[in-house]
């Protein structure tokens, strides 16, 4: 236990310490690549603990715009500070999270998956609606990078350290809640979710409140993402990024913490690679979709045991 | 009949889309630059070439390689003192602005693109704050990009929507009986609203009343209900503010029998819209982007060099893909160089110098710096403008209009109208 | 007045194509209990078939149509015998295989047709009906609507009349019930999608000459489709066709009278309330769960 403990320490900061030096040996635009990596790792991950109680909601790549617009009109129109508005961004998505729980937890399965993907593209289409504030299809434009010191956050070195700090931040709070007496609940409101009520857990609370959590997470993803960009657009949220979350999540193993992750770092570079075949990306994604699904159903984190099972020297050893 | 797509063609169009993606440097299709003493000149094209924009993007690279190829078989060009070839290296962004960000870069630092040719919009405005401080020579075709900071961002051919008041004039002129107009459009911030605000504009100076202005979004896939609305108003006459869908619009109009005026900023593929309709219905719509085997474009005062033989190049290689960029990148292209051959440098600051320092000579003729009333800075690049009539199924020029004219003569109706539909006006 | 006539019609011809693409994915969800996200895709697949045969190749138009049933219906049975069969009783898995179906079949349209701008089919019949000088119905529109009701026709007689049909709604009602009284539920679901698919080819087909055909046509048609499947009930077809009508009158006149936009933000949050208030919709019982 102990040494696990130390080993899974150990782990999380080589990999730190690899990311931190890792845009140095980079490209210009990997650089820039990199820091989108990141981001979308802490998407992956706040999506997770949304399905932790078992709904696969539709929303949440427009929760993250919801993050990424507020924080965007918040600096912008009413000069607050990106320090100030970036977090504000997750109020504001875990706000918008929770007017939606009412009547979005009202529905279960199925109908929670479509519910929540109309409750979504009826904000985005609000967002290309109504120009003011939001400025239509063309979004919001010209919003300001972060301001500290005399350290130019346009580059995307002193960016990334940022995102870096910020969404390791992040990443640590969601496992706590995880790991928390909460998080245990999460589980059980997922696989056993007649006896927790039993038990007088009420597992409405507990679904919304892995929404709004996973939520506000998510709004500082938006925000970080378009602090860097300078522009939010409606596109960037629709639900072709959200098939991606989707399938980096299945891909990578929505059982585990660490399978979310992996997930989004394994086929964001895999994509990357295949920059050459532009136009044939989606099929490449989609056919590791279909095949993933079929036959690696616990996803790409379940690998290493999978072969190790294969190759016969299965062990009693158990992973995670 | 409809445009047939031979096999080969589509193969090329795709692979061309395929190889996009990456950065293609021109080099790689014309060995000659390889083995060629000049230096190389590498200009970049930051554009869509994939997905609903793509339209608006790769048949300027197309053209821009015709120009590029052009001037490196006539042994280059000098600047400077130095004789260089000129290379075109792209990026497919897709019109997504965290592409065009990355390619954006990659252009600029690894390509070492002296300037970068874009669309405009939303992924120009992306690239702005970098390109901006590093001092990138940026060209866009929608000049409601220019921000008061945008020192380097330009709009030397295109300046949308600005021109659509020369088909406007025109009519009006022509066509004294159009009393009043119904506006169909998208209700996007950078084409559609733009186009519809200058529309109105141009309508108000005309004495032409607008009856309806009906700006949809980008979800409508049934036209029927939309055109129905309009010609409840019974207008002399339809204007199409930069719409995404032409060829529906103008399909619904000739089944619901509108014989009135059609006014259009693009009509592009309108061969595909007379197969779809009839050649005696496309007849006489009024658009703004002529064909360059147009015999007005041997005019004097146009400056793009061999218009009709730009036109047989670019339909021998590309017979399907000619629309109203084709040329545009290419003149953008060319004024570049002319103005880095004035100022005998490459170098972003001394092109800009020498571009706002000369007299200029627009594509069409005229040229004089604009913006600043509207978008806060003198980056557009404003001239004479063609107005497009379709005769006998052919795009044909009527005439030139004055850009620069009606916008000294009737700036203040251009801003009301901009700000009535909510757009950014300094 | 006539304003108002001629948005009736056109929104009643509109709903021929929403009530196509709305029963095979009720079709499908009922039987089988998948999502099939793809389904837009299928409706695509059926007018790119029209493009490529008719448009390019000179191809008449009628048996195009047949054609493009007849590829659209086996892609639907290659993915229940490969995707759906295997992820039984797991519905967000066959939710995810349709997905990467979605992109799978995206790629192959751009393949197909190449990128740039939406293709078009000029179409077959010409001309307009034009009734008491003001109401104007083009004959491709005329003969679209009439094709749809005749397919929805036969497909009310297949389900109501015939042995199968029966089988067919005794699966989607209650699928044990359904295995105890020897029916084969993999043969029933294999009929079902290829029923489904074959509605999706054929709107498709319809569609093509009166709508701009891009690889990516397929997300208005799905976003479409589930407001009617939810408001007309999930898992009743007579629903989704009474849904259909409704909400395509619904959405021309919004459309007409206000803005398209609006129109399909309404149409959204009709059904988020829907949902809420009777998730089972106009016509819909309650699904076993």
């Amino acid at each position: 236990m102990n040494r696990s403990a130390l080993t899974h320490f150990a782990g999380i900061v080589i990999v730190l310490v690899i990311l931190a030096v890792l845009p140095h040996f980079l490209r210009y635009h990997h650089q820039d690549f990199l820091i989108f990596l990141v981001i979308n790792i802490l998407v992956v991950s706040s999506y997770r603990l949304v399905t932790l109680t078992g709904e696969w909601s539709l929303i949440h790549a427009v929760m993250m715009g919801v993050g990424a617009y507020g924080s965007a009109i918040l600096s912008k129109q009413f000069n607050v500070s990106f320090w100030l508005s970036m977090p504000l961004a997750g109020v504001v998505a875990g706000s918008v999270a929770a007017l939606l729980c009412y009547p979005l937890f009202r529905m279960t399965q199925f109908y929670f998956l479509i519910g929540s993907f109309a409750a979504g593209e009826a904000i985005r289409l609000s967002w290309i609606h109504f120009i003011k504030p939001f400025g239509g299809t063309s979004g919001v434009s010209g919003i300001p990078s972060p301001e500290l010191g005399n350290i130019d956050f346009l580059e995307p070195i002193p960016y990334f350290y940022l995102v870096l700090i910020i969404v390791t931040l992040c990443l640590f709070l969601l496992y706590r809640v995880e790991k928390s007496r909460v998080g245990l609940t999460l589980h059980a409101v997922h696989w056993k979710a007649p006896l927790a009520e039993s038990v007088g857990v009420n597992t409405w609370n507990y679904r919304s409140l892995a929404f709004i959590t996973g939520s506000v997470f998510v709004g500082i993803a938006g925000a970080l993402k378009v602090h860097y960009i300078g522009t939010v657009t409606p596109k960037q949220f629709d639900i072709g990024f959200m098939v991606f979350i989707l399938i980096w999540v299945i891909v990578g193993g929505y059982r585990t913490f660490y399978g979310a992750i992996i997930g989004a770092i394994v086929l964001s570079i895999l994509d990357e690679a295949f920059r050459e075949f532009d136009e044939l990306r989606p099929a490449i994604y989609g056919a590791i979709l279909v095949f993933a699904i079929l036959f690696l159903p616990a996803g790409l984190e379940s690998l290493p045991q999978r072969l190790r099972e294969k190759f016969g020297r299965s062990g009693a050893k158990e992973a995670g | 009949m409809v445009s047939k797509l031979k096999r080969s063609d589509r193969r090329q169009f795709l692979k061309r889309a395929a190889t996009g993606a990456g950065a293609v440097t021109t080099a790689s299709l014309f060995p000659h630059v390889a083995f060629s003493a000049n230096k190389t000149l590498t200009v970049g094209m930051n554009i869509p070439m994939t997905g609903d924009y793509a339209p608006w993007g790769l048949p300027g690279l197309y053209g821009c390689e015709i120009i590029a190829n052009n001037i490196n078989a006539a042994g280059g060009i000098e600047i400077g003192g130095e004789t260089y070839d000129i290379n075109v290296a792209s990026y497919d962004h897709g019109y997504d602005t965290e592409k065009a960000i990355q390619g954006f870069k990659k252009l600029a630092l690894e390509d070492e693109a002296k300037m970068v040719m874009m669309l405009g919009g939303s992924t120009v405005a992306a690239c702005l704050p970098w390109a901006m401080r590093r001092k990138v020579l940026t060209t866009t075709l929608l000049p409601s990009d220019i921000t008061p900071d945008s020192e380097y961002l330009i709009a030397t051919c295109e300046s949308h929507p600005l021109y659509n008041v020369t088909g406007v004039e025109w009519m009006a002129k022509t066509f004294p009986d159009v009393k009043t107009a119904a506006i169909v459009t998208n209700n996007d911030a950078e084409y559609g609203l733009q186009s519809a605000a200058t529309y109105k504009a141009a309508f108000e100076v005309a004495g032409i009343e607008v009856v309806d202005t009906n700006l949809h979004g980008f979800d409508v896939t049934d036209f029927a209900p939309i055109v129905s609305s309009i010609l409840a108003k019974n207008p002399d006459c339809v204007c199409m503010a930069t719409s995404f869908y032409v060829t529906p619009i103008m399909e619904q109009l000739f089944h619901q029998g509108y014989q009135g005026k059609i006014i259009s900023c693009t009509l592009d593929y309108y061969q595909e819209i007379i197969a779809k309709t009839s050649e005696e219905f496309v007849n006489g719509t009024i658009y703004q982007f002529p064909d360059f085997d147009d015999p007005a474009l041997t005019e004097e005062g146009v400056t793009f060099p061999d218009p009709a033989g730009f036109d047989a190049a670019f339909r021998k290689d590309h017979p399907n893909d000619w629309s109203a960029v084709a040329w545009e990148y290419p003149a953008i292209l060319l004024n570049w160089i002319e103005n880095a051959k004035a100022a005998g440098s490459v170098e972003t600051e001394d092109v800009m110098a020498a571009m706002k320092g000369n007299q200029q000579q627009f594509v069409f003729g005229g040229g004089n710096w604009w913006g600043s009333q509207l978008w806060g800075l003198d980056n557009a690049l404003i001239g004479r403008w063609p107005v497009v009539v379709i005769e006998n199924g052919r795009a044909r020029i009527q005439e030139y209009g004055d850009v620069a004219a009606w916008l000294a003569a009737n700036k203040d109706v251009l801003v009301k109208h901009m700000q009535e539909l909510g757009l950014r006006t300094v | 007045m006539e304003l108002l006539i001629q948005s009736i019609v056109n929104g009643f011809i509109q709903s021929g194509f929403y009530a196509l693409a709305a029963v095979g994915l009720v079709l499908i969800f009922g039987v089988m209990g998948v999502v099939n996200f793809a389904h837009g895709e299928l409706v695509m697949v059926g007018a790119y078939t029209v493009w490529l045969l008719h448009a390019q190749y000179g191809v008449p138009f009628l048996p195009t149509i047949l054609i493009a049933i007849l590829l659209v219906t086996a892609i639907g049975a290659l993915m229940e015998q490969f995707l759906f069969r295997p992820m039984r009783g797991d519905p967000l898995g066959g939710l995810i295989c349709s997905i990467g179906v979605l992109f799978i079949l995206q790629v192959v349209a751009t393949v197909v047709g190449g990128d740039g701008p939406s293709k078009q089919v000029p179409p077959p019949y010409e001309g307009t009906l034009v009734l008491w000088d003001f109401l104007r119905v083009p004959y491709q529109r005329l003969f679209a609507i009439g094709v749809a009701i005749a397919a929805l026709g036969l497909l009310w007689y297949f389900l109501t009349r015939t042995r199968l049909g029966w089988a067919l709604r005794a699966v989607s009602q209650d699928r044990e019930a359904a295995s105890l009284q020897g029916i084969n539920s993999n043969r029933i679901s294999m009929i079902a999608i290829c029923v489904g698919a074959a509605m999706a080819g054929l709107a498709g087909a319809l569609m093509a000459p009166l709508t701009n055909i891009n690889p990516h046509m397929g997300h208005n048609v799905i976003i479409t489709a589930f407001i009617v499947t939810i408001v007309g009930g999930v898992g009743s077809l007579s629903g989704a066709v009474i849904a259909s009508v409704l909400y395509a009158l619904f959405h021309t006149f919004v459309t007409t009278y206000f803005n398209g936009t609006v129109a399909t933000i309404s149409g959204l949050l009709i059904m988020v309330l829907v949902l809420i208030i009777r998730p089972t919709g106009i016509m819909g019982h309650r699904v076993s769960e």
